[in-house]
């Protein structure tokens, strides 16, 4: 049975959450902790790292920023402008990159700054999306790998060490209080806690034909090459206070476009508009651990004091974990045809990978489901 | 395709399944002889002793249904103890009848001169001494899963495919006609494991 | 000739998987399944699986998810925790253990190891030692995932349980397990040379080189590692490659002729 952190509405299941003896996650320590923070010196602080970056002569980039288009890369952005920076932007393109993804993407590049579209092989792409589908049950397995690798690639191949990060989810989302704590994104960082799932770049060779040609974009620099560059990664929410609404307010003042309703299986309307894919995704952190981004989402502004608890509670019943039938208007049939996987493989792949002992099953044993094919949590708060 | 896993009790079955399951074939357990009706092809797992198995068989009547099976064409492949019970007879504990479908007897390692620790158990290389479609795509010296004390000594040595050394040298792999077996695990061997298994499912039946 | 093993140990707690510092301080890392599926693809030699709610809570290990597990483990898989009688054992195997492991109840009830190594022979029980290093430098065995202490050393304690049936050892450290800071070596010298059942160094490893440690100066025959797996890009093929080139024997990947 599920226990939930008794101030916001995270089960113990998510990875490097750890509720502690008074019942309250890290997450909601973390947020605690934030009231403490001299925001004041965190931001000298952060105007001492962009002026020893920026460039002298003007020759080179002050630094990578790297963007989806979501609404928090154009906060960063917008941020890095004020501070008189000229990025450049690389943008790792999403596994399936839907249509306003692409139109924000085209206004953050409108901002006034050189974006690199690094657009790994999507046959490559489609292979890698089902192969981490299969066996560790993420179909956005290598968009992972490619968001935290492919703008390190072009920090040592353009000679731009520092990279201007965004949230460290650990810090956001729950970790562990050296790593919450931590303003620096490395290599460690990104095995540790960037969703990699244990699965390493190097394991896909000869799966499915691939070859190590066919990966190179989701090879990491090596040690040497990043000592050579010294780059240096850090999270801006380390160094300004972070909100996700607040970002949004200011992106979209910047052209930022929100989807016309709160996007499938969340409670928003600004996030994760930039991949068709983010649905299933969502779907199997459902599956594995019984929360899923109407979680993550209602949990923010719980901390935040938007909502009550027994919103957030609401919230999740109605959106969480619904079987993703489609997203962003794209429908589940597309999605799995790119990758070669019929609905009723699918089905039983959801299955295989379910906690079993999340959800509520039948006199047989069998997982219930409506007919829409939706879950129901055994239970919802701390009984 | 549907392979009948034989299943008296004397084995877990669920990884041989899935294994199956993986190479798109369809499994389906076989408890009673009627099962093997519909299946093309038969897996005899097995782990324990040579007469504690052959004894689960004759209680479910498989005794006399495998060697039916194999008359009427249907490619049988036994593992670890599954393999033993191929052979005519097993020293083990006074002796007893196997169900005698390649020629052999199956004899405690020590009975053959093996001064090793025992049981062999780990991963270890086999030999392949004889080309056989079963073994296709193996290299020689590929490890695979071992645990067994006792090992099958094939009257004919054609009937050996391949063999593993563990103090003595012991039939690894065996094979006569319709019938193959492994002293190995290849539901615990990996890919090697899945390999042979994908061989045995290509086997053209004789 | 039998190879030298490399296993990552799986820590499952509380419906997931999780990985500690000093048998402590859990960290939850994902889930169960995808870290197996993982693993099989990786050509390790072993999987060990160890439910810390069943050996700390006085529970049964939860059979139903076992068998979800085992069905995908295509390498030997031994089970632990939790595991205080014949019984216990029966259902493990039958829920699709190879092999289970037995720790804190061998100390109060040593005959269960000679029990069920009767009952399931010699291959299938994995005795477990947990150890501490003491103030003044002295090894001691703690059960009950590390919390009481047993007054029993180390060496002399594994070789009651070689002679009672033991198959094999599993040797940890509760002081480095998770410091990545290198297998205590001296603890498991003072255990291979002392026994002729294979040993299994955990707790400590960090890097590829304490692995060649445990087997080169401990004599380990098989090295468990977890959060090397779980949080660096290190990998168990690779760790299989530095053994090879350090003229270790060790089984490499299948590769089609």
């Amino acid at each position: 049975m599920l226990k939930y952190c008794c101030r916001c509405v995270m089960p113990h299941t998510k990875p490097d959450l750890h509720i502690d003896d008074d019942g309250v996650c890290n997450a909601c320590r973390s947020f605690e902790a934030r009231k403490q923070v001299d925001w004041e010196s965190r931001k000298i602080e952060l105007l001492q790292v962009v002026d020893r970056y920026r460039s002298k002569d003007g020759s080179n980039w002050d630094c990578i920023v790297p963007v989806s288009g979501g609404k928090d890369s154009t906060y960063q952005v917008v941020r890095m402008l004020q501070l008189g920076m000229n990025p450049l932007c690389v943008n790792a393109t999403t596994c399936d990159l839907s249509d306003i993804g692409r139109r924000n993407l085209d206004n953050l590049k409108n901002l006034g700054v050189d974006v690199i579209e690094m657009s790994p092989n999507p046959r490559v792409r489609a292979k890698l999306n089902r192969i981490g589908l299969l066996q560790v049950g993420d179909i956005s397995w290598p968009e992972h790998v490619g968001i935290f690798t492919i703008p390190v690639r072009a920090a040592v191949e353009f000679g731009v060490p520092l990279i201007v990060w965004g949230e460290n989810s650990q810090n956001e989302y729950g970790g562990p209080a050296t790593a919450a704590e931590n303003h620096v994104l490395d290599r460690r960082w990104l095995e540790e806690f960037g969703g990699l799932l244990g699965m390493r770049v190097s394991d896909m060779v000869g799966m499915d034909g691939l070859t190590r040609r066919d990966l190179i974009p989701y090879h990491y620099p090596s040690d040497e090459d990043l000592a050579k560059a010294a780059v240096t990664g850090i999270f801006l929410g380390y160094f300004l206070p972070w909100d996700g609404i607040s970002n949004a307010l200011i992106a979209q003042a910047h052209g930022f476009e929100t989807y016309h309703k709160p996007v499938e299986g969340a409670m928003l309307n600004y996030e994760n508009l930039d991949n068709n894919l983010h649905g299933i995704h969502d779907y199997f952190k459902f599956l594995k651990f019984g929360f899923s981004r109407a979680t993550d989402h209602a949990c923010l502004h719980l901390r935040r004091g938007r909502i009550s608890r027994q919103d957030a509670i609401d919230i999740v019943r109605i959106h969480d974990g619904k079987f993703p039938w489609e997203y962003l208007g794209k429908r589940l049939e597309d999605m799995l045809e790119r990758i070669d996987m019929t609905l009723e493989q699918f089905i039983s792949l959801c299955d295989k990978f379910t906690n079993k002992k999340i959800f509520k099953r039948d006199a047989d044993g069998k997982l219930v489901k409506d007919k829409h094919g939706n879950l129901t949590k055994i239970n919802y708060d701390n009984v | 395709m549907k392979v009948a896993v034989v299943d008296t009790d004397i084995a877990n079955i669920g990884s041989v399944c899935r294994v199956l399951v993986e190479l798109g074939a369809e499994p389906v357990v076989a408890r009673n002889p009627v099962d093997l009706r519909d299946a093309s092809r038969i897996i005899l797992p097995g782990v324990g002793s040579f007469s504690a198995g052959m004894a689960s068989l004759r209680k479910a009547g498989f005794d006399e249904a495998l060697p039916v099976a194999v008359e009427n064409g249907k490619p049988v492949f036994g593992i670890c103890l599954g393999m033993q019970l191929l052979a005519g007879h097993g020293t083990e504990a006074g002796g007893a009848k196997g169900l005698g479908l390649i020629s052999g007897t199956v004899r405690h390692l020590e009975e053959s001169g093996c001064k090793e620790r025992l049981p062999h158990m780990g991963w270890n290389e086999v030999s392949i001494v004889r080309p056989s479609p079963i073994v296709a795509g193996i290299p020689n010296g590929t490890d695979f899963y071992f645990v067994h004390s006792y090992a099958f000594q094939a009257n004919n040595p054609g009937d050996v495919i391949a063999t593993c050394q563990h103090g003595v040298p012991f039939a690894a792999i065996v094979g006569s006609g319709n019938v193959h077996g492994a002293q190995f695990h290849p539901e615990k061997s990996a890919q090697a494991g899945f390999r042979v298994l994908g061989n045995f499912l290509e086997l053209k039946p004789c | 000739m039998l190879k030298i093993r490399v296993i990552p140990t799986l820590l499952w707690k509380d419906l997931g998987l999780v990985k500690g510092v000093g048998f402590n301080s859990w960290r939850r890392v994902g889930a169960v399944l995808p870290s197996i599926k993982v693993y099989n693809r990786r050509e390790v030699d072993e999987m060990i699986l160890v439910d810390i709610t069943a050996s700390a809570e006085q529970g049964a290990v939860d059979h139903e998810a076992l068998n979800d597990f085992a069905d995908e483990c295509f390498v030997p898989l031994t089970v632990g925790g939790g595991v205080r009688g014949i019984e216990d054992m029966r259902k493990l195997l039958r829920a699709g253990a190879d092999k289970v492991s037995v720790n804190s109840a061998a100390y109060g009830d040593s005959a269960i190891v000679s029990k069920g190594a009767a009952e399931f022979g010699t291959q299938c029980i994995v005795a477990s030692i947990d150890v501490r290093r003491l103030e003044d430098g002295r090894l001691e065995c703690f059960s009950h995932s590390g919390t009481r202490p047993t007054g029993r050393r180390p060496d002399d304690w594994a070789m009651e349980l070689e002679r009672l049936g033991a198959g094999e050892i599993l040797l940890t450290s509760i002081d480095r397990d998770g410091t990545m800071q290198g297998y205590d070596l001296d603890l498991i010298s003072s255990v291979t040379r002392k026994v002729r059942i294979p040993v299994i160094a955990s707790g400590g490893c960090g890097h590829y080189g304490h692995m060649l440690e445990a087997v080169r100066d401990g004599g380990a025959s098989a090295v468990a590692a977890a959060s090397i797996f779980h949080f660096t890009e290190q990998t168990p093929k690779e760790a299989k490659l530095a053994l090879a080139a350090a003229g270790y024997p060790v089984r490499m990947g299948f590769v089609e002729a």
